[in-house]
């Protein structure tokens, strides 16, 4: 497969997955400021999703205008809107190696999220609904993906990106929440604000029948860390990584496929074999952060030695 | 006669040679087609005409107009009402365009080379080495099998009296086969069974020749030499066209920055590593192809491939230096050249030209502007032209000027009334004047033109241009059986 090509799918998984994930963050944050009497608390995200200097954060002074600078606005290049448009315009130049099922989707979705009635609904009416709206036609796209795409190397980089993406994402978050929730004065965590963490990750429902119902940040870190069978945990991102790229196999040069191979296995192997204590945030911090670091790592050495970029 | 009151309210124009219609009746190859639709009512056909327009949409058969950093998707308009040419006229359209494209062919291996149609003043010299498509560093290359135009695209129009002559020669990229495609897929599906019941030739064998014709350029000794297409990315108008014919051939759609040259061979960058390429079908005009010995600020192309190509270690099709063979200036030599090359008189005919260089014409030209159509040699698209009948005397000042200084790069056509033909606007057919371009394969084994081709309309009521950037659109084209 040509290099550009590759690139091109891999970031197609990663624009899309990146989207999904942020638009859930962005609704837990939604709801949860609507539950409770409290700041704006808009700050965090913003930065994250967002490219406004601290002085221009501090003018954001309502949800709706949070809600549209992330999700809709155009000059912010890291809204979900332009994350569709940047899918959508790396599906466009690709589309010999993709299912035509898969362009239309994204296609559709594209033009969705352009609707003029999308902000006016996101500003004045129902943000909820909007939102889960937007998140549906992402996991329609996960599923148009699964269900069209030849099990060629293409379908093989768009997962590598989407996972990779995953794990990057559900690290980053766990970072942030997890540093917010800890309350210095009591020396723990807040509980019940654990539950928006997993509403983030879209684990709410699997740590309810995992745990039943008793809140505690080492479970939820477990969860988020080491349950393989959650989709959005770290570890479970890092073995489909692995498993998506060993297909490549054949198709790399031996020494490009070694060095991938020994990032990807030490990454996952670092979190599998890691003994995290909750509540020593310091080292929590640290850890996670070099998580993350070695994820990049992954992904720069795919660009080096898969993609032709130097 | 019909009742209907879609065909009764059809205005012919006068002196106009109308494809369906002659004098009120309808010619007879349009009778089935007529047939079919007369009934139908008045909605039925505004929901066709609807459903096509959704077909191409959401099958994403467009091209992007990138206004404000947006791209704005727009697709080219389409009209449902097919245009149809018979199995004779199809016989002549196929005798006169492979007769063309041999002598252009040989035109250019002579041009190329040795000259001998300068040496014996059939061809002025200074109007080829005038022609800024005329690549001196085409000058003693040996391209495979002495074929130049492996796809080319011959302009067609009809006169006023059903009559067909070549308007211009494309034999560089010319687009628009993925819409000879598209249209009959989109046909298949608003009138059932039309088709064959018409004995309509089919056009879908195009992308299976291209690919033969481009295998079999392939110089190595291996089983299975690695074709590509090169396209300057999905920016390029024609984008769609690109990446439906990689789709249809099987083979990878590369842009530039993909390739790279290595001791006069080509590579592209697969993530295992370098690939030998052995044919490219580009879609990159030649001027960008090598930034080392043509435009230096070019990156479409792929620095080396020149002499890649010179040394005879990768195909490039087409050739470079086709313009000189389709400059507008070199087309009123084409007829000599058929007499010339293969001793011949032509069997299609030009549009009557007039070379402005040439005091006599120029004076004649601007006696009569007003019945001429003025074109400039190196340009296309319907741009930098001049519709006499239509001008103010201001434009045609300008013109003139013009020509005066450089008169080299102009030429002129008396205007050429084309044929109409109906078209569905609105909920009625009204007359729209149309052009045909068919698309000649040229491969080892001979030249191929696949029965069918890219009617263009000039959509808006009165024009005569039909060039898409001008408002133009397209029509299925049905070349029946005999």
């Amino acid at each position: 497969m040509l290099s550009r090509v590759a690139d091109t799918i891999y970031w197609l998984g990663r624009y899309m997955e990146r989207t999904n994930g942020m638009l859930q963050v962005i609704l837990t944050q939604y709801i949860s400021s609507q539950d409770e009497a409290s700041d704006f608390m808009w700050k965090p995200l913003l930065k994250i999703y967002g490219e406004l200097s601290d002085d221009e954060i501090e003018e954001v002074s309502t949800s709706a205008d949070a809600l549209e600078y992330m999700i809709l606005n155009r000059g912010n290049s890291a809204s979900a809107y332009n994350n569709i448009m940047f899918s959508r315009e790396n599906a466009r130049g690709i589309q010999d190696h993709i299912s035509k099922e898969v362009w239309q989707c994204l296609n559709d979705y594209y033009h969705f999220i352009r609707d003029e009635n999308l902000s006016k609904n996101i500003a004045a009416s129902d943000p909820v609904s909007t939102i889960d709206l937007l998140i549906k036609n992402g996991l329609l796209f996960n599923g148009t993906v699964d269900n069209t795409m030849t099990r060629g190397e293409g379908f093989t980089y768009i997962n590598l990106g989407k996972y990779l993406e995953r794990a990057i994402h559900s690290a980053d978050i766990t970072r942030i929440k997890m540093l917010e929730l800890y309350n210095k004065q009591h020396d723990s965590y807040e509980a019940p604000n654990l539950r928006y963490l997993l509403y983030s990750l879209f684990g709410f429902e699997v740590y309810l029948k995992t745990y039943k119902g008793k809140f505690t940040a080492k479970n939820v870190l477990d969860l988020i860390l080491y349950n393989t069978d959650f989709p959005h945990s770290i570890l479970y991102s890092m073995e489909r990584l692995y498993k998506y790229f060993c297909r490549l196999r054949e198709e790399s040069l031996p020494e490009n496929y070694e060095r991938l191979e020994f990032l990807i296995g030490k990454t996952m192997n670092n979190i599998k074999y890691s003994v995290v204590n909750e509540a020593d945030t310091k080292s929590l911090d640290a850890f996670l952060f070099q998580t993350r670091l070695d994820l990049f790592e992954i992904s720069a050495a795919f660009s080096k030695h898969y993609f032709g970029k130097t | 006669m019909n009742q209907n009151s879609l065909l009764q309210t059809y205005q012919e124009q006068p002196d106009v040679w109308d494809e369906m219609f002659n004098a009120g009746d309808i010619r007879p190859p349009y009778k089935n087609f007529v047939s079919a639709i007369a009934n139908l009512p008045a909605e039925e056909m505004t929901h066709k005409d609807e459903m096509a327009k959704k077909l191409f949409m959401s099958q994403g058969i467009t091209f992007t107009v990138y206004s404000s950093g947006e791209g704005i998707e727009k697709i080219f308009p389409f009209d449902i009402i097919p245009r149809i040419i018979t199995a004779d006229e199809w016989f002549l359209i196929e005798a006169g365009l492979t007769q063309r494209l041999k002598a252009l062919n040989i035109f250019l291996k002579d041009i190329y080379h040795k000259q001998y149609v300068l040496n014996d003043g059939i061809i002025p010299a200074r109007l080829i080495y005038s022609c800024p498509n005329f690549l001196r560093e085409m000058m003693n290359v040996d391209v495979p099998f002495d074929i130049y135009t492996h796809v080319s695209g011959v302009d067609l129009i009809k006169d006023g009296n059903g009559k067909f002559f070549v308007l211009e020669d494309n034999l560089r990229t010319p687009s628009g086969v993925s819409y000879m495609l598209e249209n009959r897929s989109i046909t298949y599906r608003i009138f059932p069974d039309l088709l064959p019941k018409n004995n309509v030739r089919s056009v879908k064998e195009y992308p299976d020749l291209l690919y033969k014709n481009l295998l079999a350029l392939g110089n190595r000794q291996i089983s299975n030499p690695t074709v590509i297409l090169l396209s300057p990315g999905m920016y390029n108008s024609a984008y769609f066209e690109h990446t439906t014919l990689a789709r249809l051939m099987g083979i990878e759609l590369v842009e530039g920055r993909d390739l790279i040259v290595d001791n006069n061979h080509v590579y592209m960058k697969t993530t295992k590593g370098l690939k030998q390429v052995d044919v490219i079908y580009r879609r990159v005009d030649d001027e960008f192809i090598d930034p080392l010995v043509f435009r230096p600020d070019s990156i479409l192309g792929v620095p080396g491939i020149y002499w890649a190509y010179r040394k005879g270690n990768v195909a490039i099709v087409n050739a470079m230096g086709n313009g000189v063979a389709d400059d507008k200036a070199i087309y009123t030599y084409v007829p000599d050249m058929i007499r010339y090359y293969l001793n011949e008189e032509p069997i299609l005919q030009n549009v009557p030209t007039y070379q402005l260089a040439d005091g006599d014409s120029k004076k004649y030209v601007f006696e009569n502007m007003d019945k001429m159509v003025i074109k400039r040699t190196n340009e296309s698209g319907g741009y930098g032209m001049l519709m006499g009948n239509s001008a103010t005397e201001e434009e045609m000042a300008t013109f003139r000027d013009a020509i005066d200084a450089e008169p080299r790069n102009f030429i002129a056509q008396p205007i050429i009334s084309l044929s109409s033909t109906p078209c569905y606007i609105n909920g009625t057919l009204q007359p729209r004047r149309v052009d045909l371009r068919p698309f000649a394969l040229y491969g080892p084994d001979g030249i191929n033109i696949v029965p069918g081709g890219l009617t263009r309309v000039a959509l808006k009521e009165g024009s005569m241009i039909v060039n898409s950037s001008q408002g133009g659109g397209s029509k299925d084209t049905w070349i029946l059986m005999k």
